[in-house]
């Protein structure tokens, strides 16, 4: 993820909210009244006013929270791969764990022209396995599955944005395995010198890497032949390489997937992660059953305050009545007021799910069937999005008492006590 | 009149206002039951009669690790087990679906019939399905939702197996905790992939629940230091693992619940005090009239309880009608089976919405109580 | 209950003894005095108007003597009793029996009707629903609102609400009434019926009333004055 492009959100962020404050100025001017009278208004009512936004607030909270646990998963997979790079799999695997790819099929596609070179001569590619494996959580009890990935020397070539920040790579024909340093946390036996058990086999932890928050930072990564060896598979799971040009990479996909003798699916690598977010999917579903569920109580609630504010000022508004205001600035005014709370509600309910930025978590992915590690990603859009969201619960909420304001009749307005 | 009418009308006092009240604290009473039902969902597995009696082996590396075909051999030489089959997930697309959300299993259907302690056949004949090698069995909900009946075809194509099914339906099978599963025979596997020589788990049925302990530990024991280390567990132990590799979405469901019941007291409590800070000069006129503060406090307590109370039996009814009456399979694309809004859950959420009533009226009754008479007159006088 | 000093002398026993009462509030580092040293007694069925400009501690006595507030210093019996003495719930409760209460703005509940209005205060008692309906009654025909029982106050007229709350007053059959302004809100016409009622409530149903007012023509039927000034008793 840019930086540069989250700068820009920020800005834009900041846009939305100036141009939405002066649009309520905008109404309030319409209302003919200053500003200051609809927020003193609002503070001379404080106690219902405090329960109304708090009450957007915590609505609000609740949905930018777990869009942010949406997106940031969807930004793992949004954020793996390289463009340079074209992923092999087999046809109707719908992950790398469930995917094959035989010996003799790797040998084959090895030799096909239009691999880059490195410097040794040898074509940039890399097969590797992917298995579980099932080990103890670091906090609590029970066990979760994490992805094990065996890549050959390629592996680490092919993957610029995969760092290693502590301890060393490990070495080929040794069982030995460096584990995403976001992962190890997750589990008990992935610290430095750990010993990760995989039935029979012991594989010790010699280093921990960084993915740069792609979907790498939920593996752990050792030497194909070991994992083969170790997970009793004779067929590789993909093949990762490293075409010349994306003019070759085009030519090798499609004689890969024109190839009858393999069943095999030649995407980009880039492409290929950004379809992997179906995790994402009934979280996003439950926030916006939630969003709205909770947003009709805010509403009801914002409504049970503006129509107390209303009642309790049916002298005020016929008094500006008489002084000559029209229906339409009452109606404009009291919207103004609503439109305050809730933006008030809506910019502390975001702050609040600010805080869980970058916050760290896990849960089962359901396509790799592992343990997939992603930080809550509270980004400007969603932030504006919450915003929106704030307004439109207090408009919609500020609306028939609005209304029912401007309604007061002028007389009855000044009788009533 | 009696103390109830006048509670009544002035709880009705504003209409508006209660109807409002009534509404948002249904709202978040239906929002609280639905998200405890959700949490139970995914935490606590639907318990069946025959769960305790069964056994799920799996490799020790994972589950989606295979285990040897041979081992079967071994497990059957173990006393006190029923039966055993393999039980092989199959992992495989329907009809080109993006999600498939029932899965389909290999099995051998010989040694699986004993293994259904609580399910029985109900359309199509078991037999059937046993002799016919390209034939399945097909739970009833997964009939239901897709329209089908015995003798029709079901394709798959394998996401994990490099191989596509085309089963004919030869039974239909009701009663399980889950009848959504579709069976088929493992031979028909092992010769579409070559036969593997794997299974991907063994299902075993013990011959009573006290066996149960000591079969899991001989089946551990027996391939202990052999290249496909088991691990065995019953089928309840098995589900919760499932619960437990979910990682903190419980937590994250009792966070949220938290913010609902925080945002329900916020909002009856600025309605309660709302509503008795508009009345200050009335509960002075009767304590003038002679009314002791207990009396007002159960004034206001029977109405904060009283409208909170109504709010959370139509917002618990809500839910709870609605999770029963909807199918709540086809409504979540089958990612949900049971979502059983359990009376424990409608009392938890209902103890919740009227404690709130009352906690949400005692800020106001306590201000009633302090207030002397003659302040209370001047109010807005 | 500690026994007063003997009164001074009298014919008959007074209903209402106030001695030496005084209610000071304090304002910050001022001390407002509301009422100074006020002692005075009043004789069971005297219809008094309590007189005296705005400020001068009318309200104050009024409240003290029937027991909706407390004094500073000072002693107030009613029929022998010291309502000083009673705690709060006690103090409710004889509230409830002894004294009516009429207020200026009328205070009567909205969402009740003027029969239900007037039973507020039978609830605490221990009549029964059909007694409690037959004093209703009684007491709105007293007021000469029989025909109008079912009516909210919203649909009465200002002089028809201060009757139902008078007959709110009444209907406990309390041995005192007390009334603040309660003609300050009504026209010439109402005021003059309320003023008759509370009179002959004084005159033939011998209650005590306590009336503060204003209005000179208003204080003209009680059966005496007195004057307050500065929160004290001038003669
Ligand atoms: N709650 C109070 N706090 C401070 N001063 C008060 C309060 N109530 C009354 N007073 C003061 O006591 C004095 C007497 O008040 P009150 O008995 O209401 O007068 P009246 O009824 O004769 O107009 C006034 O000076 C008034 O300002
Ligand atoms: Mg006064």
């Amino acid at each position: 993820m840019g930086t540069g492009g989250e700068a820009w959100g920020w800005l834009g962020l900041a846009g939305g909210v100036a141009a939405a404050f002066g649009l309520m100025s905008w109404l309030a001017r319409l209302a003919g009244l200053p500003i200051q009278y609809n927020l003193r208004n609002v503070v001379v009512r404080w106690r219902s006013s405090v329960a109304t936004v708090l009450g957007i607030a915590a609505v609000v909270a609740v949905f930018v929270a777990l869009r942010a646990m949406a997106r940031g998963i969807e930004a793992s997979s949004a954020s793996t791969g390289d463009p340079d790079n074209l992923l092999v799999v087999r046809k109707g695997s719908q992950a790398e764990s469930g995917s094959l790819v035989t010996r003799e099929q790797f040998r084959i596609i090895e030799s096909f022209e239009g691999l880059a070179r490195n410097a040794a001569g040898r074509p940039v590619i890399s097969a590797e396995v992917v298995a579980i494996i099932s080990s103890a959580r670091s906090q609590g009890p029970g066990e979760a599955n994490a992805l094990v990935r065996g890549v050959t020397a390629s592996g680490m070539e092919l993957r610029p944005q995969v760092r290693l920040v502590e301890g060393r790579w490990f070495e080929p024909g040794r069982r030995e395995v460096v584990v995403a340093r976001s992962l190890s946390r997750r589990f008990r036996d992935f610290g430095m010198g750990g010993e990760v058990k995989a039935g029979r086999a012991r594989l010790r932890v010699v280093g921990h890497f960084d993915g740069g928050g792609s979907a790498f930072d939920s593996e752990a990564w050792m030497d194909a032949d070991e994992a083969r060896a170790v997970f009793d598979r004779e067929p590789y799971s993909s093949l990762l390489m490293r075409p010349t040009d994306p003019a070759a990479a085009k030519v090798l996909a499609a004689r890969i997937e024109g190839d009858r003798r393999f069943s095999l699916r030649a995407e980009n690598e880039v492409e290929y992660y950004s379809k992997q977010t179906m995790t994402a999917k009934p979280i996003k579903y439950i926030a916006a059953v939630l969003g709205v569920a909770m947003s009709v109580g805010a509403v009801f609630a914002a409504m049970n305050t503006m129509y107390a504010s209303v009642a309790a000022r049916t002298r005020e508004i016929g008094t500006l009545r008489v002084l000559g205001y029209s229906r339409r600035a009452v109606v404009a005014c009291f919207m103004v007021e609503g439109a305050c709370l809730s933006a008030a509600g809506g910019l502390l309910g975001c702050g609040l799910a600010r805080f869980t930025n970058g916050l760290a978590t896990g849960t089962l992915d359901f396509q790799s069937f592992a343990e997939t590690v992603f930080q809550f990603r509270v980004t400007p859009d969603l932030m504006g999005l919450g915003l929106a969201f704030a307004v439109a619960i207090g408009l919609a909420g500020s609306l028939l008492p609005a209304l029912r304001a401007a309604r007061t009749p002028v007389i009855s307005a000044l009788k009533s006590a | 009149m009696t103390t109830w009418t006048f509670i009544l009308k002035n709880a009705l006092r504003n209409p508006r206002r209660s109807v409002l009240t009534v509404s948002s604290v249904a709202v978040s009473a239906a929002l609280l039951t639905s998200m405890m039902t959700l949490q139970r969902e995914l935490t606590v597995p639907p318990e069946s009669e025959g769960a305790s009696l069964r056994i799920i082996a799996r490799n020790k590396v994972s589950l989606v690790q295979p285990l040897p075909a041979r081992q079967l051999a071994e497990i059957e030489r173990i006393p006190g087990i029923v039966a055993v089959t393999p039980f092989t997930y199959f992992g495989g697309q329907y009809n080109d679906e993006e999600f498939t959300s029932f899965a389909q299993f290999a099995v051998e259907p010989r040694r699986f019939r004993s293994l259904l302690v609580e399910g029985r056949v109900s359309g199509g004949d078991y037999d059937a399905w046993e002799k016919d090698r390209t034939s399945c069995m097909v739970g009833r909900d997964t009939m239901k939702r897709y329209g089908l009946k015995v003798g029709d075809r079901m394709k798959f194509r394998g996401t994990f197996y490099p191989c596509d099914l085309d089963l004919r339906i030869a039974a239909v099978f009701e009663g399980t905790v889950d009848d959504r599963g579709v069976f088929f025979h493992h031979k028909l596997l092992d010769e579409l992939t070559g036969d593997l020589g794997t299974v991907g788990t063994w299902y075993l049925r013990v011959e009573s629940a006290e066996k149960v302990p000591g079969v899991i530990a001989a089946i551990d024991g027996r391939f202990a230091n052999t290249a496909a280390e088991v691990r065995a567990e019953s089928e309840r132990a098995f589900q919760m693992g499932f619960v437990g590799m979910l990682g903190n979405v419980a937590a994250l469901i009792r966070t949220v619940n938290g913010v609902i019941v925080f945002t329900l007291a916020l909002v009856s409590a600025s309605t309660m005090s709302m509503t008795i800070r508009e009345r200050f000069r009335e509960m002075a006129v009767l304590k003038a009239l002679g009314y002791k503060r207990r009396d007002l406090l159960g004034f206001i307590l029977a109405e904060g309880f009283g409208l909170s109370a109504l709010g959370g039996a139509v917002g618990i009814g809500g839910a709870w009608a609605a999770w029963t009456l909807l199918d709540i399979q086809r409504l979540t694309g089958g990612i949900f089976i049971v979502f059983e809004v359990t009376p424990r859950i409608m009392a938890t959420a209902g103890v919740v919405a009227a404690l709130l009533g009352i906690v949400a009226s005692l800020g106001p009754a306590i201000s009633v109580g302090r207030m002397s008479v003659v302040s209370g007159l001047k109010t807005l006088d | 209950m500690n026994t007063p000093p003997p009164p001074t002398s009298t014919k008959k026993d007074p209903i209402v003894r106030v001695r030496s009462l005084s209610k000071v509030y304090r304002q910050g580092d001022i001390d407002v005095t509301a009422l100074n040293a006020v002692s005075v007694d009043i004789q069971p069925g005297e219809f008094v108007a309590l007189m005296g400009p705005s400020g001068s501690g009318k309200s104050t006595l009024l409240h003290i003597v029937a027991g909706i507030d407390r004094p500073t210093s000072g002693e107030v019996e009613v029929q022998g009793i010291n309502v000083g003495n009673l705690d709060e719930s006690d103090l409710a409760e004889w509230r409830n029996q002894y004294v009516g209460f009429v207020f200026q703005s009328f205070n009567l509940i909205p969402v009740l009707t003027a029969a239900e209005n007037v039973e507020l205060p039978l609830m605490l008692t221990r009549l029964g629903r059909a007694q409690r309906r037959e004093q209703v009654r009684a007491a709105l025909e007293l007021v000469g609102l029989g025909d109008r029982m079912h009516h909210r106050p919203d649909q009465l007229s200002g002089g028809q609400q201060q009757r139902v709350a008078i007959a709110r007053a009444l209907v406990t059959d309390p041995v005192l009434v007390v009334a603040d302004e309660p003609t300050g809100n009504l026209d010439a016409k109402s005021a003059t019926d309320v003023l008759g009622i509370l009179a002959s409530l004084a005159r033939d149903a011998g209650k005590t009333v306590i009336m503060v007012t204003h209005d000179p023509k208003a204080a003209a039927y009680g059966t005496r004055s007195l004057h307050l000034e500065k929160g004290e008793i001038v003669p």
